[in-house]
């Protein structure tokens, strides 16, 4: 039979938007939640002080603290406090290591912070889905090349691009559904396209490699090319390594004090905007060098490993922060808009909303496929039924369930006990214990009354998110930033439960479905 | 910064509505009647106009670089939510700018 091409493209955007869908909801809102993934991080850690100190401040505490208790290290790494994060970490020796310590910013005190998965899970989750090596970041692509396939054979198959672009008619079933997930498919356009595209980007070099394996032959080779750049960086990146190279064979280089940090930070922060963090090499010696690290997000461009260099005993600038070459730029700005770290707190929210707006819009594509086969399901083979349901059931996992689950991760954090052994690993084994269990529930319960009860869990535990911190914290809601987190989660609940509502009401309306275990027995 | 956001924020969704409004389908939705052409030429020309300064206002915002990404993220935004009033509360969606603006006002004098 001839298809024209509207109808294969309507066959190609059902049914990959449905086995995709699932993943794809996933990855889009964990995604969203991982805009703030700081915030979250510093509510999953409600150990830190509240008060905001300044920077010098701060960093005076931690020189003082790694000078009595790693006066011999080799490095030593500071993160300092800003904007977003108010938290003091150092750390001594290599980084890459981790094992480093959250001080108190005010008075230089380690702070006993408890161990947890921190909002770094969401992030983690959202290109990984927690899955070994880097499995997850193919599954994680291939979704996002179906995304693409979607969204254009969506563009061909929808009609009325511009007559319907505001056209949202609600409560009227199927109708509705479509109205609403072309709408904000189309008016999102460009949110949806940019997100997906610069997503694949960011990981080009997995999903394409030969083009590095036939020019460079191996990883490290390709690695050193791109770290060795610009001419007038060369000097300030021998010197350091022949600093380095010379430590083996000469003895240690003799004791002399640190430069003064305040002008040195101050001038790096007049290049590179605000500043999240140095490292000392060789600290009390002659040979010391600084690196300052600015945050992210000064710039579109994704400025990962930007650093200026100082003499760490006369303060001169060894090394200008670099400018990429034209082909890395491309690709680290393209990353850069994937990752949304510049613009402050006004463009944060835009991806947030943003990205609430294309995980609905992925959610009501899968409902509708769901809508669209319930009204011929009476004329359905029993075995196409069972095929149904098991399609409503994974659409209700797949949404409600995760949304119940991410909120659920979060109650973890605050229930858990604070001593217990590998905690951040159970944290997120709830995560994934309530994803299952919802799994379980929405095998067993009727459509409707399933989404009902999920989504109305979900509400319930988003809105009691303050009184969680209320009852598990001795001070609740003195960090302002954990007033904002828990007034988001109050307003996602407020929505969820609306939706919530919504269900129940369409559920008293609706003839009821049969449920799961009748059509299990007629089917035997 | 704020003041500027927020003006481009409300300029990007007056856009959305007077381009809205300049359809035949949306301004019946709204008035209960048809406009007349002279009367849709102009609402899209308000319009576009309306989306121009919401343009400038986040260049001011965030700079030549950036200003356009926060662009297109707030009439994108701007749309949605009139899409998701106008069906409940058709007239409080569109006029919903000018209750907004005195608003505006006050951000922008709180932010000096």
């Amino acid at each position: 039979m001839k298809q024209t091409l509207t109808q294969s493209m309507a066959w190609l955007h059902t049914w990959g938007g449905l086995v995709f869908g699932w993943l794809l909801f996933a990855i889009f809102l964990t995604g969203t939640l991982a805009v703030f993934d700081k915030e979250l991080d510093l509510w999953m850690r409600p150990e830190v002080p509240a008060q905001k100190v300044e920077q010098s401040q701060a960093l005076q505490r931690a020189l003082e603290y790694l000078q009595a208790k790693h006066p011999q290290a080799e490095r030593w790494n500071i993160s300092l406090p800003s904007e977003r994060s108010p938290t003091l970490g150092v750390s001594a020796g290599n980084q890459r290591r981790g094992g480093g310590e959250l001080l108190n910013p005010q008075t230089g005190e380690p702070l006993a912070v408890r161990e947890t998965a921190g909002g770094g899970f969401f992030f983690r989750f959202h290109f990984t889905l927690n899955m070994p090596r880097t499995l997850g970041i193919w599954l994680v692509g291939l979704a996002a090349m179906a995304m693409l396939v979607a969204l254009v054979s969506g563009i061909v198959i929808h009609k009325k691009i511009f007559k319907e672009f505001f056209t949202f008619r609600p409560g009227k079933g199927q109708r509705s559904w479509l109205d609403g997930h072309n709408a904000s498919a189309v008016l999102l356009l460009p949110f949806h396209l940019m997100i997906t595209y610069t997503g694949l980007v960011i990981f080009l070099l997995i999903y394409m490699p030969a083009a590095v394996d036939a020019l460079y032959g191996d990883r490290e080779a390709f690695g050193r090319a791109l770290r060795g750049a610009p001419v007038e960086q060369q000097a300030g990146r021998g010197g350091e390594q022949g600093a380095r190279h010379e430590r083996a064979e000469r003895p240690r280089a003799a004791p002399a004090p640190l430069a003064a940090l305040g002008p040195l930070l101050a001038e790096a922060e007049q290049q590179m905007g605000p500043l999240a963090g140095l490292s000392i090499d060789h600290p009390g010696r002659s040979d010391a060098r600084i690196e300052v690290r600015p945050i992210l997000g000064n710039r579109i461009e994704l400025t990962k490993g930007r650093s200026m260099l100082f003499d760490g005993v006369n303060g001169a600038v060894l090394r200008a922060p670099a400018e990429s070459r034209p082909s890395q730029l491309t690709q680290r700005v393209m990353a850069g808009l994937h990752f949304a770290q510049f613009g402050g707190y006004p463009m944060r929210w835009l991806y947030f909303l943003c990205g609430l707006v294309s995980s609905a819009m992925i959610a009501s594509g899968l409902v509708l496929f769901c809508v669209k086969r319930r009204r011929k399901y009476a004329s359905e083979a029993p075995a196409a039924r069972r095929v149904s349901h098991l399609i409503e059931a994974l659409n209700l996992a797949a949404v409600a369930g995760l949304s119940l689950a991410c909120i659920g991760l979060l109650w973890a954090n605050r229930l858990l006990p604070v001593e217990l052994a590998q905690r951040a690993a159970w944290e997120v084994n709830a995560f994934f214990a309530v994803w299952l269990l919802s799994l379980l529930h929405a095998l067993w319960r009727p459509t409707l009354r399933g989404w009902g009860e999920q989504l109305g869990l979900s509400a319930l535990l988003c809105m009691a998110l303050p009184l969680l911190s209320l009852l598990t914290l001795p001070e609740p809601w003195a960090q302002p930033l954990h007033q904002a987190l828990e007034l988001t989660s109050l307003a996602l609940g407020m929505a969820l439960a609306g939706l919530a509502w919504r269900v129940y009401r369409r559920q008293e309306a609706a003839p009821p479905l049969p449920r799961r275990g009748a059509v299990m027995q007629e089917a035997l | 910064m704020m003041t500027s956001f927020f003006a481009g924020l409300l300029l990007a969704y007056a856009g959305m509505a007077a381009l809205c409004l300049g359809m035949e389908r949306h301004f019946k939705q709204v008035w209960q009647h048809l406009p007349s052409p002279g009367q849709r030429q102009a609402l899209r020309l308000a319009g576009w106009a309306l989306l121009a300064g919401s343009f400038a206002a986040c260049v001011l915002a965030w700079g030549w670089a950036m200003g356009p990404v926060g662009w297109l993220g707030q009439v994108s935004l701007g749309g949605f939510l009139l899409l998701m009033l106008l069906p409940y509360w058709p007239r409080l969606a569109v006029l919903l700018p000018v209750f907004a603006a005195p608003w505006l006002g006050l951000v922008g004098v709180i932010q000096g």
